[in-house]
């Protein structure tokens, strides 16, 4: 067996932690997703389930899956960074005519569209977590409550998303951010698969079609609900 | 036809080298891609010049000597075709063509467009091979192959170790080369006593080469002139991580 540090600094090593932390991270935008939709089906929903993330295991398990996510987002920005670096070295004299046969304007721009979200999952963070910016549309506010069916008096995150999103500086910038994530996982959910290994010759065609499509899937329904609250169809 | 040419031309593996065009007249379109840099190096030639060097060797498409980049692709426009099995019917008359040598860190330049690529030997020679002790030849059909692997072996066996993959890939990366040598001998029953340590090795030696990373463009596969999959790129990740959770040396 050759040393692990060795093999830790391979680039199919470093190459399989991308892949692997990166289909970690797109199930948990999953999660996050139908999350979101609970909006469309009113305060209650939303304000319960909430609640409901933030008591589950005595609010232990909200500590430790933003633990988990903060592990697997250093891991994936860290090794993406250190790949990019190598690559770039590899070729220290560039072509004066380049003319490109398979690659797409995604899969050429995938260090592009990645640091531009880690800038905005910075201030996604900072805005609806943190309540740094837009704080005025921050749900510790006094008076920013609401009580559920059973009684419980919880935090009107209803009301943050709307009030925030009426902004309409916000739900661009949100809506952007959203086409860099659905051109960011059109080349990465199938370059995953292909990453790690799957060679299977009836699994791969259906991979690379159907990765683009949860890209699109993903992008869109997270955008749907700034624009409906712009379009005022949700208030 | 008549043709103008923008050409790499670097007097040697230090030298500073530029783009440098080039005329050239009446060029016959049964030429073939390396016939008219022929012609053309005649003419430099006659002219006290120094001709354009590139290598070459069989002209028919199946050493991968020849290799260069033409206009922004490997061997030229054409899919599964080497640069010496392009015709110049494939250009009309009027047209520029860049031609530069394959680019990459692990490829350097030694003069004009021919690269070293030594680094492909350095790789086999970390395991592509298959350790026999020779003696009487053995039985023909002893050991049995299915049809699948056979075809398999020899899709990958195909690679004739031109380059282009690399030439191709934005990173420049060896992984379509190195997964067709590793994929080739893996799907053969001789291949399988050294397959983890083969596919340990020889992806490291890709790397200590300096060849850059997989960012699965897919346009190696494109480039190939064998139409090498990349498939086996796929296989040799899992078996590079199958040899390093669980390889014997």
């Amino acid at each position: 067996m050759k040393a692990f540090g060795e093999i830790w600094r391979s680039n199919i090593f470093q190459k399989w932690l991308m892949a692997l932390t990166g289909l970690l991270l797109v199930g948990f935008l999953l999660g996050h997703l139908s999350g979101n939709l609970l909006v469309f089906l009113g305060k209650e929903d939303i304000n319960s389930y909430a609640h409901g993330l933030h008591t589950m295991g005595h609010g232990m398990v909200i500590w430790i899956v933003r633990l988990g996510l903060l592990s697997m987002f250093v891991l994936h920005v860290v090794a993406a960074i250190t790949l990019s670096r190598r690559n770039r070295a590899a070729r220290p004299t560039s072509y004066a005519k380049v003319t490109p046969r398979r690659s797409t304007i995604a899969s050429r721009s995938m260090l592009y569209s990645g640091l531009l979200l880690l800038t905005y999952v910075l201030y996604h963070l900072a805005h609806f977590t943190w309540g740094v910016v837009h704080a005025e549309n921050y749900v510790g506010q006094p008076g920013w409550q609401y009580t559920l069916a059973d009684g419980t008096v919880v935090a009107d995150v209803y009301r943050m998303v709307v009030a925030s999103f009426q902004i309409p500086l916000v739900a661009v910038l949100y809506v952007l951010a959203m086409v860099m994530v659905g051109l960011h996982l059109n080349h990465a959910i199938a370059s995953a698969f292909q990453t790690m290994g799957v060679t299977n010759k009836r699994i791969v065609p259906a991979i690379r079609s159907i990765g683009p499509l949860l890209s699109f899937i993903i992008a869109a329904g997270f955008s749907a609900v700034p624009l409906a609250i712009l379009a005022g169809v949700v208030k | 036809m008549n043709l103008r040419l923008h050409i790499w031309r670097q007097s040697g593996p230090d030298a500073q080298g530029m783009l440098k065009t080039y005329d050239v007249q009446n060029v016959s379109e049964h030429m073939s891609f390396l016939e008219m840099l022929d012609v053309l190096n005649e003419d430099l030639l006659t002219k006290g010049e120094v001709p354009v060097a590139f290598d070459h060797d069989c002209r028919e498409g199946i050493c991968g000597t020849c290799g260069m980049v033409i206009n922004g692709r490997p061997h030229g426009p054409l899919t599964r075709t080497t640069a010496c099995q392009l015709h110049m019917r494939t250009f009309k008359d009027g047209d520029e063509i860049y031609i530069e040598p394959w680019r990459a860190r692990a490829f350097p330049v030694m003069r004009d467009l021919i690269v070293d690529r030594g680094s492909f030997d350095r790789i086999i020679q970390k395991g592509g091979f298959v350790s026999v002790n020779t003696g009487n030849a053995q039985d023909g059909n002893a050991i049995p192959i299915s049809k699948k692997d056979a075809d398999r072996a020899m899709d990958a066996a195909a690679c004739i170790g031109c380059g282009a993959c690399v030439a191709a890939c934005p990173n420049s990366s060896a992984m379509l080369f190195t997964s067709a040598k590793i994929g080739h001998l893996g799907s053969l029953p001789q291949g399988q006593t050294e397959r983890s340590t083969r596919a340990m090795n020889m992806v490291l030696q890709m790397d200590a080469e300096g060849f850059g990373a997989c960012t699965n463009h897919y346009e190696c596969e494109a480039a190939c002139p064998k139409g090498i999959s990349a498939e086996f790129i796929a296989q040799m990740n899992k078996d590079f991580v199958a040899s390093a959770f669980g390889g014997r040396d």
